[in-house]
């Protein structure tokens, strides 16, 4: 073998290689040589004599002779050369094999040799089906009879043409003497049966997918040549490498790790389900199952993944996070998946419907990631694809992988489920019994069914909507009774602008901002919605629709906030209940969730003390000027969260002047 | 007419495709010499005459806007006719680049595989220039000086089909054949008679060959059989009308 290319074959696409094509035209002319080739015989016909027919045994005995092997293996090789279609038997013309005995085999003709440049066509093989038709007058073989049938169906277009072209060669075919006449028609079928075998035939030349360059060609060294293995030889450096012990013992781990979960290499607790035909290690095992096995709770302990990767674990993890009151990070992650594996034509809504959830300042499931990530990701959303979210959900992921995962294995919620695990005794069967439960095989639920019940439990999940702490800052700790109602957004309709804006104040000291009022009407928080006011920019409103209300508490907001007054009027209108809470002190107060905050006015700057982002805009999308800078507006800002704030100067009634 | 013209243009650049095609595969075996290079040669230049002159005659008349719709569906079913013999035309040249390289003629040891044919393709070679005999006048060094002219002619003939592919605007799949399933067999019986029934193809085939054979003679002779007899019913007849007129 040459080193022709030392940097080896970097084409995936050269496969499959049919490198032995080459190798066996080169064995082949040297079975031609009148001297040392494969001594040839005339065949003997009814009434003619055609030349150069070979015995088996003659190639077999100047195979092993020239390439100093035995007789099996020179079998072998003459079978191949005969499968490739390079010999072709006289003889039972379908059997593709070397007989070593007297039969008699001729050499083909190159032009019928295997090629990988140029395809086989169907239109050739029509030809010459046709061809045949004529010459023996309708009757075909069933397989040929098939194929014609078939190639008429589906190449109708071009019948004409092979009707044509099929007569004209036979009228050419013709004018041939008869021998080589013979000879032709012979090579002809020959070609077919290697290329288009009759059922029960094994044709070597079955190798798969067409590629579109030959592997075996000299590659010309034009600059594109060049540019791939440039990018090759890159690429190839660019790749991580791993010393050789880490990876060892990384393999070493995961094989130590897993060996007893593997099902073939360690016994599988109830019973293996195709041995003893008895289904309970999968009725145990459903993904819907309510209890799992034990086996299975210990696959959770092993790394993050296998927990996220078993629905029911998943399903813990949900649980847990809930009591956490950091679920959005899990319904992140799922959103990003759905995202990565849905249909495209649902992406772009999908995209939206998680800005608008996770990602806009003000989001209801508002998640925790670092400025740049966020800003990269809002930037690319612009123009939404399968993998736009990729940055934030692999912050997401290590966020629960490094900090939830480990307290959720310590968590109470996973050693109740340890506890509870099942742990299914060995079921030894006696013959009788594996008998009977032979006969009593059932079908598997059908795929149809399933679907509907992970459609049906999808809706249940997405119905429930998880109640969790949202618009926490980097600065509050999750306060459990807090209860807000978070609003899934099941309909994003009714949020007209659910991108609340916030206004910020300098940071005195944190505060959970929320009131969870589940009776808030969409229009109350649209209301509430309006009010993303800031000093300095009030002009650039989103004007979605029914935002006439929004702009005119914002209007409003923005008197108040010249007039620097302390609505407490307003907050007496608002809370019905506490009507005392206006004077309260600054101090974060744990906020029943019936009770609307009562942070008192005491001055606008510290009114929320929530340092939050909001652009001036309340504007869903990131498509208009997304560089703010945030430093210029910390100092003047009020964080609130609208949906589920009642906002201390807005009012329900518009009450403070709308015009 | 125009459409006629095309036609039997078109039947012209069929034959000489087939022929064409026959004569590529000779090469390389021991029916492949000078002469069956020389053939080559002068086909394929025909070939590509006649691809020509099909193609803007096609081309023009496609591109009048004012034919019928039965007309242009016309048309349409020729170039899809026209283009099918241009890609075989097109893989044939490239096939018989690629012998004619790995199978010079010109070298001391010469290899040609020996595939049982020996006679000569005069006659192909005939039968595609549409002449009676065929003068060879070429020089030795044939099989390497052609290569050379064929590598360019694989070129021309790639971009025509290109172009082809590009400029016209006939959606192939739309054509239907005019003939349908075993058309071939309906035409040329008389083809049919003459090739049958004489040799044995290989060894396995010699009774169906001759049982075909037989078939074959007989189908003409059960016509002269009937055709003697109504002669012969005839003649009587006359004659009997002549004696019962006489008497």
């Amino acid at each position: 073998m040459t080193i022709r290319n030392p940097i080896g074959d970097h084409g995936q696409r050269y496969r499959p290689r049919m490198a032995c094509l080459k190798k066996a035209e080169k064995v082949l002319l040297e079975m031609q040589d009148p001297k040392s080739g494969v001594k040839s015989q005339p065949q003997r016909l009814v009434i003619t004599t055609i030349p150069h027919a070979i015995a088996g045994e003659d190639i077999v005995a100047w195979l092993e002779e020239r390439f100093q092997i035995d007789a099996q293996e020179a079998r072998a090789f003459g079978s191949m050369l005969v499968s490739l279609g390079y010999i072709y038997p006289l003889i039972h013309h379908k059997r593709l094999v070397i007989k070593p005995d007297a039969s008699l085999y001729r050499f083909q003709t190159p032009y019928f040799w295997p090629t990988q440049q140029l395809p086989v066509e169907d239109t050739d093989y029509a030809i010459y089906l046709a061809k045949r038709n004529i010459r023996k007058k309708g009757i075909l073989e069933l397989h040929e009879q098939e194929q014609y049938n078939r190639i008429h169906k589906w190449m109708n277009h071009k019948w004409d043409f092979i009707v044509m072209q099929a007569k004209e060669q036979y009228r050419a075919a013709k004018e041939r003497k008869k021998p080589d006449r013979v000879v032709f028609e012979c090579q002809e079928r020959a070609y077919w049966v290697v290329h288009r075998p009759p059922p029960g035939t094994v044709s070597s030349m079955d190798y798969g997918l067409e590629r579109r360059v030959d592997p075996n060609s000299v590659e010309t060294k034009t600059p594109d040549f060049y540019e791939r293995i440039m990018i090759f030889t890159q690429q190839s450096i660019m790749r991580p490498r791993v010393k050789s012990s880490v990876a060892l013992g990384a393999l070493v781990k995961y094989c130590t790790t897993y060996q007893s979960h593997d099902p073939f290499l360690s016994t599988v607790l109830p019973s293996n389900p195709w041995l003893t035909d008895d289904v309970t290690l999968w009725t145990l095992n459903m993904l819907t199952a309510e209890i799992p096995t034990r086996m299975r709770v210990e696959k959770w302990t092993f790394s993050f993944g296998e927990l996220l990767a078993d629905p029911r674990g998943r399903d813990d993890f949900r649980l847990f996070l809930k009591k956490e009151f950091s679920s959005e990070n899990l319904a992140f992650w799922e959103g990003c998946e759905d995202l990565k594996w849905g249909t495209a034509s649902t992406m772009k809504e999908k995209a939206e419907h998680i800005y608008k959830t996770f990602l806009a300042r003000g989001a209801p499931r508002w998640i925790n990631i670092d400025g740049k990530t966020r800003e990269i990701t809002v930037m690319a959303l612009r123009h939404p694809h399968r993998y736009v979210l990729d940055a934030a959900q692999s912050h997401i992921y290590m966020l629960m992988k490094k900090d939830k995962y480990g307290r959720y294995i310590k968590s109470p919620v996973f050693k109740d489920m340890s506890k509870r695990a099942i742990d299914p005794v060995e079921q030894n069967f006696t013959d009788a019994q594996l008998e009977h439960n032979a006969r009593n095989r059932r079908p598997c639920p059908s795929p149809i069914i399933l679907q509907k019940q992970e459609e049906e439990r999808k809706a249940k999940l997405a119905a429930s909507a998880p109640v969790d702490i949202t618009q926490l800052c980097r600065f509050t700790t999750p306060v459990p009774h807090l209860a807000v109602y978070s609003g899934i957004i099941d309909s994003p309709s009714a949020t007209a602008s659910p991108s609340l804006p916030f206004l910020t104040h300098t940071p005195a000291c944190p505060s959970p901002i929320s009131v969870a009022l589940d009776s808030t009407s969409a229009s109350e928080r649209r209301v509430e919605a309006g009010e993303g006011e800031r000093e300095g920019n009030p002009e650039t409103r989103p004007l979605s629709g029914g935002n006439v209300s929004k702009s005119r508490m914002t209007l409003s907001l923005r008197r108040l906030l010249k007039r620097g007054c302390t609505p407490s009027t307003m907050f007496a209108s608002l809370s019905p209940k506490c009507h005392s809470a206006a004077g309260t002190s600054s101090r974060i107060q744990p906020i029943s969730p019936d009770q609307p905050s009562q942070a008192p006015p005491r001055r606008f700057g510290n009114f929320f003390q929530i340092r939050v982002d909001i652009p001036p805009e309340c504007r869903i999308y990131p498509i208009e000027s997304e560089d703010e800078d945030e430093e210029n507006r910390s100092a003047s800002r009020a964080g609130v969260e609208a949906k589920e704030i009642i906002c201390p100067w807005e009012s329900l009634t518009p009450q403070n002047g709308t015009g | 007419m125009g459409k006629e013209e095309c036609k039997t243009m078109l039947d012209a650049l069929n034959k000489v495709t087939a022929c064409y095609r026959h004569l590529v595969i000779a090469l390389g075996s021991t029916s492949d010499s000078q002469n069956l290079r020389e053939e080559l040669k002068r086909t394929r230049k025909k070939a590509q005459e006649l691809a020509v002159a099909n193609r803007t005659k096609l081309t023009s008349l496609l591109k009048d806007k004012t034919i019928s719709k039965e007309d242009r569906a016309e048309y349409e079913r020729l170039w899809v006719l026209f283009s099918s013999s241009m890609d075989l035309l097109e893989v044939d040249m490239k096939r018989s680049l690629e012998i004619g390289q790995d199978f010079p003629l010109k070298v001391p040891t010469r290899h040609l595989i020996q595939t049982g044919m020996t006679g000569s393709t005069t006659t192909v070679a005939a039968r595609a220039m549409s002449v009676q005999n065929m003068k060879y006048e070429a020089d030795s060094n044939i099989d390497t000086a052609d290569l050379r002219d064929l590598q360019t002619e694989i070129t021309q003939v790639t971009q025509m089909v290109e172009e082809m592919e590009m400029k016209v605007q006939v959606a192939p799949w739309a054509v239907e054949a005019k003939q349908e399933a075993g058309a071939e067999l309906k035409s040329n019986m008389s083809v049919g008679n003459s090739s049958v029934g004489v040799i044995s193809m290989c060894e396995e085939e010699p009774k169906e060959e001759e049982g075909g054979g037989g078939s074959g003679g007989s189908s003409l002779a059960p016509v002269c059989a009937v055709f003697v007899f109504l002669v012969i019913i005839m003649v009587a007849a006359v004659l009997g009308y002549l004696v019962i007129n006489m008497s």
